[in-house]
């Protein structure tokens, strides 16, 4: 497989070839671009796998900018700012960007995020189109670009980023047996998240969230195996 | 006060005028009818012509009488005045019974020498008609009492609401007062606007300005993060990266600190138990101790990022101080409360820095020294997140030694928002 283009937007020149060297020695195929008009030239000149666009930059707003580019094409986005509020992170990602990397990063921390979003793009891509906005199980609604979950009464669920992901492996293999290393494979696509938790805890974390007062859950664990989700799916 | 004296003093003397025009009717149709009369029949007359407010009786001689009262020379005037016919008739006036109840009494010469002698009881009791005429006063004085009373309050409306407005100024939204009153209190209140533009436009001013500084601080600590990375020496690099790292840290925290009152974040109905035991498996995979009490799930409606941000800060400070952090939810009580508390078994806060540390940029420890990261900001964050959710924050060492942090918020009736 041929190194994984990447594409850097970023304006300020240092920073600019610092993360450019750090991923070129780590094996990817990186160009530069330090403002708008150079990121849409480089788009048409050559296939990008990812984007990455610093929401900072001068003379336009990187918010509107994904949001053009959403429009566009499907590539992976990953927002890097020295904004880094939780209201613009939750915004950025309603935007269509696929992650958000807080100012100052290291290189290790942008490299596992690359790898990361490029995994779960060939994921979603695994999946037909239809069906990735949301889904429902037992009352509870999922909404997959703003990565929130909805209980029955109405109220926003606290998921962390690898509960959130082991949710939505769940939901997309609803009534199948999982082998837990399965489940271990597909939650490491969220690196850099304390993720080392082993998957038992994970599930009981998860199982105690989504429990309710008669202590219905629609995990079950299938003893030697692995864990089944056994509750009916709607997509939506 | 002095036009209730002039007042009185002039009916009084209207009174007497009223009088002396009646008894001069009087004495003018008795004389009138006396002379048309045989001797015989005048004093069967004199009955028929007398009545309660006005006896008369006639006789041939003079009666005796007392001198005239010096009183009455103006009513006999006045008298004469009405009745001219009544002039040189030697018509004497005196009071019988002077003061309250007093008779004005007379002799009046007819025209054949004899005589007519004559009571008129004074037709106005003064003293029933002062008692009626204070309480007249006292209700007039009353009624304007309360008139003066409304016209104040409705002067001062406007300035009620001034001084309610100064008190808020600086603590969020700028609100301009309408200007209503007379023409001083326009005035005022138009100043008073003007001023309370000119603060809030002085504190965004100086929170842009210190927000983009901390912004801008971020790209060189980038820069510097990426460099460090080329460093061989594996402690070097891990020192330097922590350093950034603390940074970091400062310059979110004031950052965090200074979007207070603009924060655009709206309430959204949420699970505040799972929010608490998020938190507390944070503090488990961190390595500590952390328990969670209370239910499996509690709906409140409340800004999910501000108010995480505050319940972390909390919990991850008494991770720093203490091994173990407990964590309890109860609620929601009788008068629709919540209470949240988390505790941890450090050496806790010493009394009198109790109220202090909940202020901005104020760490504990004097020296500032290697150990206290941060700007001192996370507990005024906190405070003023739980603040802007209506809730409550106190601090308290326990008795068996640690801290206590005690939240308590309001329930909000909302109704769950569809997706």
């Amino acid at each position: 497989m041929s190194a994984p283009n990447i594409l850097i937007v970023e304006d300020d020149p240092a920073l600019r070839t610092l993360a450019m060297r750090t991923l070129q020695q780590d094996g990817f195929a990186v160009r530069p671009a330090s403002s708008a008009p150079e990121m849409w030239n480089a788009l048409e000149e050559a296939p990008v796998d990812v984007v990455i666009l610093d929401v900072m930059l001068p003379g336009t707003s990187g918010l509107d900018l994904c949001r053009k580019l959403r429009q566009q094409s499907d590539v992976p986005i990953i927002f890097v700012s020295a904004k880094g509020t939780e209201v613009d992170r939750v915004i950025g990602l309603e935007l269509g960007a696929d992650d958000y990397l807080a100012k100052p990063f290291d290189a290790r921390e942008l490299t596992a995020r690359i790898r990361a979003v490029l995994r779960r793009g060939r994921m979603d891509r695994q999946h037909d189109g239809s069906g990735r906005r949301g889904a429902k199980f037992d009352g509870w609604t999922i909404n997959f670009p703003r990565r929130e979950v909805t209980s029955p009464t109405g109220a926003t669920v606290d998921l962390t980023g690898a509960e959130f992901d082991l949710l939505a492996s769940f939901v997309d293999n609803p009534q199948r047996v999982i082998a837990r290393e399965r489940l271990i494979e597909m939650s490491r696509t969220r690196l850099g998240e304390s993720s080392d938790r082993s998957i038992d805890v994970l599930v009981s974390r998860l199982r105690r969230k989504l429990g309710t007062s008669d202590g219905k859950v629609p995990i079950v664990t299938v003893r030697g195996i692995g864990y089944m989700f056994s509750a009916e799916v709607e997509r939506i | 006060m002095a036009g209730t004296v002039l007042y009185d003093r002039a009916s009084r003397l209207r009174v007497r005028e009223d009088e002396a025009h009646r008894l001069a009717e009087h004495l003018a149709t008795a004389s009138n009818v006396i002379l048309q009369r045989s001797p015989e029949e005048r004093s069967i007359v004199v009955q028929r012509l007398s009545s309660k407010y006005f006896t008369v009786r006639w006789s041939l001689a003079p009666p005796l009488a007392p001198p005239m009262s010096a009183d009455l020379f103006e009513m006999r005037e006045q008298i004469i005045a009405w009745e001219p016919s009544l002039a040189n008739h030697g018509l004497q006036l005196y009071l019988r019974e002077p003061g309250r109840h007093s008779v004005v009494m007379g002799n009046f010469r007819l025209a054949d020498g004899s005589w007519l002698t004559f009571k008129a009881p004074q037709l106005v009791d003064e003293h029933k008609f002062r008692i009626g005429w204070i309480a007249m006063m006292l209700g007039v004085a009353i009624a304007l009492g309360l008139i003066a009373l409304l016209m104040i309050r409705w002067t001062l409306r406007p300035l009620r609401r001034l001084s309610a407005a100064a008190a808020r100024i600086g603590h969020g939204e700028q609100e301009s007062i309408p200007e209503m009153g007379g023409d001083e209190v326009r005035g005022l209140i138009r100043a008073f606007n003007e001023m309370q533009a000119r603060i809030h436009s002085l504190i965004e001013d100086r929170t842009e300005a210190l927000a983009a500084v901390g912004h801008d601080l971020r790209t060189p600590l980038s820069r510097i993060q990426l460099r460090s990375d080329e460093i061989d020496d594996p402690d070097l690099r891990k020192a330097i990266a922590g350093d950034i790292r603390e940074m970091g840290g400062m310059v979110s925290s004031l950052l965090a600190y200074l979007g207070g009152d603009n924060d655009p974040e709206q309430p959204q109905r949420l699970d505040i138990a799972v929010m608490a035991e998020t938190l507390v498996d944070e503090v488990i995979d961190a390595g500590h101790a952390g328990l969670y009490e209370g239910p499996m799930h509690l709906d409140v409606t409340l800004r999910p990022i501000g108010f995480k941000r505050a319940l972390r800060n909390i919990v991850e400070n008494a991770a720093k101080y203490g091994e173990n952090v407990l964590v309890t939810l109860t609620g929601p009580s009788s008068d629709k409360w919540i209470d949240l508390t988390v505790e941890d078994d450090g050496p806790g806060i010493a009394p009198e820095h109790l109220s202090d540390v909940l202020r901005p940029f104020v760490r504990l420890d004097p020296a500032r020294s290697r150990d206290t990261k941060g700007l001192g900001l996370g507990l005024a964050i906190a405070a003023r997140a739980i603040e802007r959710e209506g809730g409550e924050i106190m601090l308290a060492n326990r008795p068996k030694g640690g801290l206590r942090v005690h939240i308590r918020l309001p329930i909000r009736d909302e109704a769950p928002t569809q997706q």
